[in-house]
């Protein structure tokens, strides 16, 4: 579980995130919200590559702002990001071995949970394909891998869905459920495809210039006349 | 109508590496080094022996710069003062304990691997032309340092100076085993091949996969619980032992060494080799290595002024610019394919 006290992020005179509070309890969390709502910078604040100014967040007992990003990895934070990062040169599973060297546990134990991780999102038989060779779906596929190595207690994905095709993302939204229990963690998934967000999430917050705007059950917090105005723009 | 793996592959640069096993790729190392050095030990005599010997230490020296170049994309335009740094560590080690000749290459890869990485520091913070320009002005005052204190000759003293008539100099002993030119020559093309390994060994490996985050982008390395600056340190040490232990065969070479030999300039020099070459294959390394040290040698040879060099390889570089994969990188190319046709048509 996630929980965040009157969280303040400042950049000159911008707040992306003002005293915001917030809690991430269901095994799949959304996080929605408008262009420049703050919701990757709260991803940044919550995997250390952005210092607030103000607040404290939680992850189960641990302080999370006390702890440098690396060290974030350690307690089991795993992130994703925007703008899919597999590296061109490296194979399918170099990419995730690469993750493995740095947080499993040892040798047979990486190679297990690389082997796990590569079956799991579908990539067994392409695990020898350089990463400049996949297309974009496994590209993104490789980009889950990577973060469901080391036991990881909570994954923060921003937008993997993005660039996906109707039958791509139907397969991913599939991929997405399945994590939680498979993994044992807690999913939080960033995203602006509303449908997305309502068919995966249990419980979803809503940000709006920095602030919470909605937080709770997924269809009751997208079906608020509020959230619909600020993020849909109808009611 | 969309479909699962519909949207365009990323497009090929390269073919793809997983045919070519590590036991092939070290096979064709030995071969390829290997058939170069017989047909010059076989054919060269004293000038050009000695410039190919020089032009494996140049391979070295340029294979460190491509590991950072390539590994991590940081440019480093202080390799060859490092190569001097290495020559100067192990000359010095040999005139205090004159220990057996590969402990000596050791202490000089050492000493420059230290050096390398404390002068990699910047890198911790700079990228860039700002990271090539801190390099170049270490290489500059390793340059002025040198020519005030020069290289030991086996004199008293930490400096290991001599009197002003220079008689009671002192040789570094090359080993026994390789007493000739072309002994040292083929023991230097073995200490390459060594060396070609161990860069590859850790391109395939963990430090190697832990450099391909790094450089794809850092962020993300952290998030993948990468300790950024260990392994850019450790590059900067490998990089640096490479051109110690350079020096070190360099010293061997002659004997002694001259502050006269390790200008600024050279550093430049071994890193348009690295662009000519081409930064991503071992092949590059060692052919880039080798153009630095023969086309300055060949102009020498024809007399002709050796800043013509220069302009060479100034025009060399518009050919790198149109092609990064530099020579190396199409050779290999072109070695992949014609492998996996071989073999395809030995299933069929």
């Amino acid at each position: 579980m996630i929980k965040i006290d009157a969280l303040t992020v400042q950049f000159g005179g911008i707040k992306p995130l003002d005293a915001l509070d917030a809690q991430f309890v269901a095994p799949i969390c959304g996080l929605i919200g408008p262009n420049g709502a703050g919701k990757t910078t709260l991803v940044n604040v919550l995997s250390g590559f952005v210092a607030p100014i103000t607040g404290t967040i939680l992850l189960d007992d641990t302080l999370l702002l006390a702890l440098s990003p690396r060290r974030r990895v350690g307690v089991g934070l795993r992130r994703t990001f925007q703008q899919e990062l597999v590296v061109d040169e490296l194979t399918a599973i170099e990419n995730i071995q690469a993750v493995a060297d740095h947080v499993s546990g040892d040798r047979a134990s990486a190679r297990r949970e690389v082997a796990l991780a590569l079956d799991f999102v579908g990539l067994g038989e392409r695990r020898n394909t350089l990463g400049r060779q996949l297309n974009l779906f496994e590209r993104r596929m490789v980009e889950i891998a990577k973060t469901l190595i080391g036991r990881p207690r909570v994954i923060l994905m921003d937008e993997p869905g993005a660039g996906l095709n109707e039958i791509e993302t139907d397969r991913l939204r599939r991929l997405l459920i399945e994590i939680p229990s498979a993994f044992d963690c807690q999913l939080v998934l960033i995203d602006h495809d509303a449908d997305l967000i309502a068919s995966v999430c249990i419980e979803t917050v809503v940000l709006d210039f920095g602030k919470r705007l909605a937080m709770g059950p997924t269809r009751a917090v997208l079906d608020d006349p509020v959230v619909r105005h600020a993020y849909l723009g109808r009611e | 109508m969309s479909e699962i793996g519909k949207t365009e592959a990323m497009p090929l640069v390269m073919p793809a590496g997983p045919g070519i096993t590590p036991g092939i790729r070290a096979v064709a190392i030995v071969a390829v080094v290997g058939l170069v050095s017989a047909v010059v030990a076989l054919t060269a005599g004293g000038y050009w022996l000695s410039n190919f010997t020089q032009a494996y230490c140049m391979a070295l020296a340029v294979l460190g710069c491509a590991l950072l170049y390539g590994q991590l994309g940081l440019v480093s335009l202080c390799q060859w003062a490092l190569v001097g740094v290495g020559g100067w560590v192990s000359l010095r080690f040999y005139h205090y304990v004159h220990p057996p000749f590969f402990v000596t290459i050791l202490a000089g890869g050492v000493g420059a691997s230290v050096i390398g990485m404390i002068w990699g520091l910047p890198a911790l913070r700079m990228r860039g032309l700002y990271l090539a320009l801190v390099t170049l002005m270490l290489a500059g005052a390793f340059q002025s340092l040198v020519t005030v204190i020069s290289f030991p000759v086996g004199g008293p003293g930490l400096l290991g100076q001599v009197g002003a008539s220079g008689n009671d100099r002192i040789m570094m002993a090359r080993p026994i085993f390789a007493s000739s030119d072309t002994a040292y020559f083929l023991f230097v093309a073995a200490v390459t091949v060594l060396c070609i390994f161990l860069v590859e060994a850790h391109r395939r490996t963990k430090p190697g996969r832990a450099w391909a985050l790094i450089r794809k982008n850092e962020q993300m390395a952290i998030a993948a619980g990468v300790r950024i600056v260990f392994y850019k340190a450790w590059a900067f040490a490998l990089s640096g032992f490479l051109a110690g232990v350079a020096g070190a065969l360099l010293a061997g070479l002659f004997g002694q060494l001259d502050a006269s030999a390790f200008p600024t300039t050279n550093s430049i020099v071994i890193f348009i080799g690295t662009l000519l070459g081409g930064y991503d294959a071992w092949l590059g390394a060692f052919l880039g290595g080798i153009l630095t040290r023969f086309i300055p040698a060949l102009l020498i040879a024809l007399n002709v002024n050796t800043n013509v060099g220069f302009m060479i390889f100034g025009a060399a570089l518009l050919f790198a610019l149109r092609d990064p994969l530099g020579l190396g990188g199409q050779l290999t190319i072109l070695a992949e394919r014609l492998y996996k046709k071989l073999r395809a048509q030995d299933v069929s």
